[in-house]
């Protein structure tokens, strides 16, 4: 049985996971692209039957075209609709799937049709679970996984531009870097921590050990805003920093999703911890448990030695 | 203005116990406040201002005084309306509890990780605009300013009312209410809304451990883990 996903993008870094998650269903895929031209074109390069592209309009942002996005799902042949996380492309799909008249899940990894049910595999649980969903009607779901490279082998698909209803007025009125953020957002090795450190003091140990690593300090919310260990700007999460380091060393963090939000873009997230239950062991991809203040100079001596 | 700050409408993970063949059991679990729910409070009152009014609105078994006991005089409750894994159905309960509710010009409700839809949907439903991700905003002029972080930016935006605000939390509560508060906020009346439960889209067919099983561990003393990490990691050129 032949079937459609509608993909709904708003930043071209979100297509490439979801056009390959659409395509190992076996689906006929159809991306929604709500941005500027290029994100247009991007969309006509990951393999889709068409693209409908609404362009954003000058001082407006994408959430402005959320009833167009809504006129296209309402008559969209689509079974499955996926988005990407952001602020942004969740928006626009929450409104699709009201108008589909379709199911909305969160978290998904996979997606697959069982005669005519659609089945979706999602994390649950913070990753401690996948649970499979069934939807015997259509179904939208905010994807949860970076991975995934789609077949773009086929010559570049048709852009339809959208003749969209008057935009809401949600207006951008400025945009600002976050302070300080540089050197971390471009780190390569990012040393992170969390409660698991007792006191103030205790962080020149770690800082010698990122200094070995030529790594920038980076720490979990409570200790830029409860302790003031570190300023907001070294904050790493899902209201904070957003990084992308080849390794991240979590030291004494437990690993709440708005934590690791701000790390799911990591090459390796190393995750030392003396709580073997540490939810950040689920999602890791190397673990110590220890208790850091025996392991960092331990690190630090093995750094030297290698 | 007159604001909907929405909490305690989902269970917190921790009360879930995982089997270890995968099978999850809630237990008693009970709604419970998220992460975010405090920013939904504070964004809330911050919008309504002195001449404005903040209302509080939960659904299901969760303990109705957690906002009360935070400032609020006045909260709805839909105990019908219980946990789904459709995030459209839940924002449709909650569509008809605002609609019941009355004239509102802005609902806040946590732009939870667990529950990436509800407040999206919340909107369509609605027929309002929604921004989500909000960490702060204000009134303006008969709009909402609101602000929040995009990748390593901050963007400020202006939008009409009414409309649902998704909010995130950039810090921890600073000062959660204490015991007496807590009593005096039981005593406060909550109004019960007769909301259907929601009918979800979707049916669970079960749950399993993910096939990787966390993290690569290294034992040993903390030299020889240590060791082992550094050789892995340069192995993996990422030293």
């Amino acid at each position: 049985m032949s079937f459609e996903i509608w993909l709904v993008a708003t930043a071209a870094e979100e297509l490439p996971p979801l056009a390959a998650a659409a395509q190992s269903g076996g689906a006929t895929v159809v991306v929604v692209a709500v941005g500027g031209r290029e994100l247009a074109q991007a969309a006509s390069a990951v393999g889709a039957a068409k693209v409908h592209w609404i362009e954003v309009g000058p001082g407006l942002v994408a959430e402005a075209y959320g009833p167009a996005v809504a006129r296209l799902a309402a008559e969209a042949p689509a079974r499955v609709w996926l988005s990407g996380p952001s602020p942004a492309a969740r928006a626009l799909l929450g409104g699709a799937a009201v108008a589909a008249g379709a199911a909305l899940v969160g978290g998904g990894t996979a997606v697959s049709l069982d005669g005519q049910t659609v089945l979706v595999e999602r994390n649950a649980l913070d990753g401690a679970v996948i649970e499979t969903l069934a939807a015997d009607g259509p179904v939208a779901v905010v994807w949860d996984s970076n991975e995934g490279q789609p077949d773009v082998s086929g010559s570049a698909s048709p852009v339809l531009p959208v003749a969209a209803p008057a935009p809401l007025a949600v207006e951008r009125r400025s945009v600002e870097a976050a302070a300080g953020a540089d050197g971390l957002a471009s780190a390569e090795r990012v040393v992170g921590v969390g409660r698991g450190v007792k006191a103030r003091a205790d962080l020149a140990m770690v800082e010698d050990l990122a200094r070995a690593l030529g790594a920038e300090m980076a720490c979990s919310m409570p200790i830029a805003d409860d302790l003031h260990w570190y300023p907001e700007e070294r904050y790493v999460g899902r209201s904070g920093q957003k990084i992308a380091p080849l390794v991240y060393l979590a030291l004494g963090i437990s690993g709440e999703p708005q934590h690791m939000e701000g790390v799911r873009s990591a090459k390796a997230v190393v995750a030392v911890n003396n709580n073997p239950e540490a939810v950040i062991f689920r999602t890791a991809t190397y673990g110590v448990v220890a208790d850091l203040y025996e392991f960092v100079p331990a690190l630090a001596r093995a750094l030297e030695d290698s | 203005m007159r604001a909907v700050a929405v909490y305690k409408w989902s269970r917190a993970t921790a009360s879930a116990l995982v089997r270890q063949d995968g099978e999850v059991d809630w237990g008693s679990a009970k709604m419970a406040a998220g992460d975010d729910d405090p920013a939904v409070l504070t964004i809330a009152k911050e919008l309504a201002g002195a001449d404005g009014s903040v209302v509080g609105l939960t659904i299901g078994d969760g303990e109705t005084a957690w906002a009360l006991a935070r400032g609020l005089d006045t909260a709805y409750a839909a105990p019908q309306v219980g946990p789904s894994p459709d995030n459209a159905a839940t924002a449709r309960a909650l569509a008809q509890a605002v609609d019941q509710i009355g004239e509102v010009d802005v609902v806040v409700i946590a732009d939870a990780v667990a529950h990436p839809g509800v407040a999206a949907a919340l909107a369509a439903v609605l027929g309002w605009p929604v921004l989500l991700g909000v960490n702060s905003a204000e009134a303006a002029g008969g709009r909402v300013n609101a602000r929040r972080r995009v990748g390593n930016a901050v963007e400020t935006l202006s939008l009409p009312t009414p409309l649902v605000l998704g909010a995130v939390a950039v810090g921890e509560e600073a000062k959660p209410p204490g015991m007496m508060e807590m009593i005096k906020a039981r005593k406060k009346p909550v109004t019960e809304l007769a909301v259907a439960p929601p009918e979800a889209g979707v049916a669970a067919r079960g749950t399993r451990r993910p096939d990787r099983q966390g993290a690569r561990l290294f034992d040993g003393s903390a030299d020889e883990a240590a060791a082992s990490l550094v050789a892995a990691l340069r192995g993996d050129g990422l030293l």
